[in-house]
């Protein structure tokens, strides 16, 4: 009876007894949360939520800028001519253009041949038709040397301004630049809504476990009192921020799935009013795999940082 | 062998223990009495380790509980089965989960655990009960599985603190039986107590703590 332990446990091994009572801690946190289903699924949506939205942002982003990667961004200046500019003098500028060292190519766009068209295109025939004269003006499609930065491009646009018969000149890949800006905020501002809803959801996951752990303060205090190390008191709280955060993870894993799904069929509508060949991504097995990962290990984070610092507190006020 | 050599603790300017000089022999069984407020709970936490001394040293088998800190605290407790007057069972466990907590914590295989807590029920009357909710228990079943829980590692020492302050004197009979039990196979037991009816029938040496101070020690 009175043998020391040490000598009674010999043929066990202490690697055989560290996974025994990590299987044990995590097998009885996973009980835990299986005798408590509301919590348990209310806390696993949240977590899914602040998993879920800022993914689906992100799958969106993602879609865009496959579009925007997909547009012809050849830098390209569309130059109109003053209303009254007559062919020739179209003619002459095209001509003009094209021997500038800095210029490959430039393509004269008749506008009687683009009021044609577009009446091909609009049928409205009749109230162009009811027009005193063609209202579209001659245009030079200007198509610069590969090289051109954005300043020379602008600079090029402003010397070419500057010949007699121009009206307007038109940097055509701005709009580009402008939906790379905007995609480039988008993903800035998805990154911080996302940064902020996991620390959200580590928040929750913490002020989850710190009452776990109020819960089961006797527990601890009697682990303590009977030679449990802190890290014996910790498991518990670990193996329960793990299931928290991977069954979260799970769940934003399903919403992204439901999510993709039900946003597939308007998308691609999308596309092809745009005439892109392009379909919506799907979300491959690295969305559910990552979220579910992050999920876990988000859920361990925070049982660490709670369970660390209240397990602590509970220790030396045992102690004290 | 535990020896307290000269050993205070001071709360502000208040002295909980003074300069107390005290034995126990392996294998003894002592009962430790006194007021509330003698400093009864206050030694048995400083043998615990769950405080320390503010002067002098508490030896344990020779060496200096001082030289006893981190992790090397937790493999020290376990030299000790604690029992204490309130239980301290775990109500969401059943009798056997709580009985087998501490070779959880040891590191026992489950076949070995399994069979020490039968071995342990079975010592304090209770093996029908293995799988029973301790919600359903009796005082006196309690204070029981807290006994089973405390000697299923099969410690070198027994320290128990007021463990019949809540039963009655038939119950408090029976569990020094058991006390007695573990010490004649070789534990060491140490019961802090001032339930008089035990005091009266005890067979063993007697402490007497007055204002942290061992006053007297009667062998029986």
């Amino acid at each position: 009876m009175t043998q020391p332990l040490k000598r009674e446990q010999g043929h066990w091994g202490a690697w055989a007894a560290w996974r025994a009572q990590h299987r044990a801690a995590a097998s009885n946190s996973w009980q835990k949360l299986a005798v408590q289903p509301v919590v348990t699924s209310v806390t696993w949506l949240v977590i899914a939520i602040s998993l879920a939205l800022p993914s689906t942002l992100l799958l969106t982003l993602d879609n865009l800028s496959a579009v925007a990667g997909g547009v012809d961004r050849s830098p390209q200046l569309s130059v109109l001519l003053t209303g009254d500019s007559e062919l020739p003098v179209a003619e002459q500028l095209q001509r003009t253009l094209k021997s500038w060292p800095e210029i490959d190519d430039v393509v004269l766009l008749d506008r009687e041949l683009a009021l044609s068209q577009f009446i091909q295109q609009t049928e409205l025939a009749t109230v162009v038709g009811s027009l005193a004269r063609n209202p579209l003006p001659h245009t030079l499609i200007v198509m610069p040397g590969p090289a051109l930065s954005a300043a020379a491009m602008t600079e090029l646009g402003q010397r070419v301004q500057t010949l007699s018969g121009v009206d307007r000149v038109i940097v055509d890949t701005r709009w580009v630049a402008r939906l790379e800006t905007a995609l480039q905020a988008g993903w800035r501002w998805v990154l911080g809504l996302g940064a902020v809803m996991l620390m959200g959801a580590v928040l929750l996951l913490g002020n989850t476990l710190r009452l776990a752990i109020e819960a089961r303060k006797d527990e601890i205090l009697v682990v303590h009192l009977i030679g449990g190390s802190p890290a014996f008191a910790r498991r518990p709280f670990l193996y329960l921020g793990l299931w928290y955060g991977v069954g979260g993870g799970m769940v934003a894993a399903l919403l992204l799935m439901v999510m993709t799904w039900w946003m597939t069929g308007p998308v691609n509508t999308l596309f092809l009013l745009y005439e892109s060949p392009q379909t919506m991504r799907v979300p491959g097995a690295f969305y559910p795999m990552s979220l579910t990962v992050l999920g876990g290990s988000l859920g361990l984070l925070s049982a660490r940082l709670a369970a660390g610092r209240y397990v602590r507190q509970l220790v030396s006020l045992a102690s004290s | 062998m535990i020896e307290f050599d000269r050993v205070s603790r001071r709360f502000g300017q208040q002295d909980a223990l003074r300069n107390l000089n005290l034995q126990i022999d392996d294998g003894e069984m002592a009962l430790l009495t006194g007021h509330s407020g003698a400093g009864k709970s206050t030694l048995l936490r400083l043998l615990l380790l769950l405080d320390r001394p503010t002067g002098g040293q508490i030896l344990v088998d020779g060496q200096s509980t001082k030289q006893i800190q981190g992790n090397a605290v937790g493999h020290y407790r376990r030299r000790f089965g604690v029992v204490f007057q309130e239980h301290r069972l775990l109500f969401d466990r059943n009798v056997r989960d709580n009985i087998a907590l501490p070779l959880e914590i040891a590191g026992f295989s489950p076949h070995d655990a399994n069979r020490r807590v039968r071995a342990a029920l079975d010592k304090v009357g209770l093996l029908a009960k293995e799988r029973a909710d301790p919600n359903g228990l009796s005082g006196g079943e309690q204070q029981r599985v807290a006994i089973a829980r405390a000697v299923v590692a099969r410690p070198e020492f027994l320290i128990a603190d007021e463990p019949t302050g809540n039963l009655d004197p038939a119950l408090s009979a029976e569990i020094m039986t058991l006390f007695e039990a573990f010490n004649q196979v070789g534990v060491t037991v140490l019961v802090a107590t001032h339930d008089l009816s035990l005091i009266a029938r005890s067979r063993h040496r007697l402490m007497t703590l007055a204002a942290g101070q061992l006053m007297q020690t009667e062998v029986a």
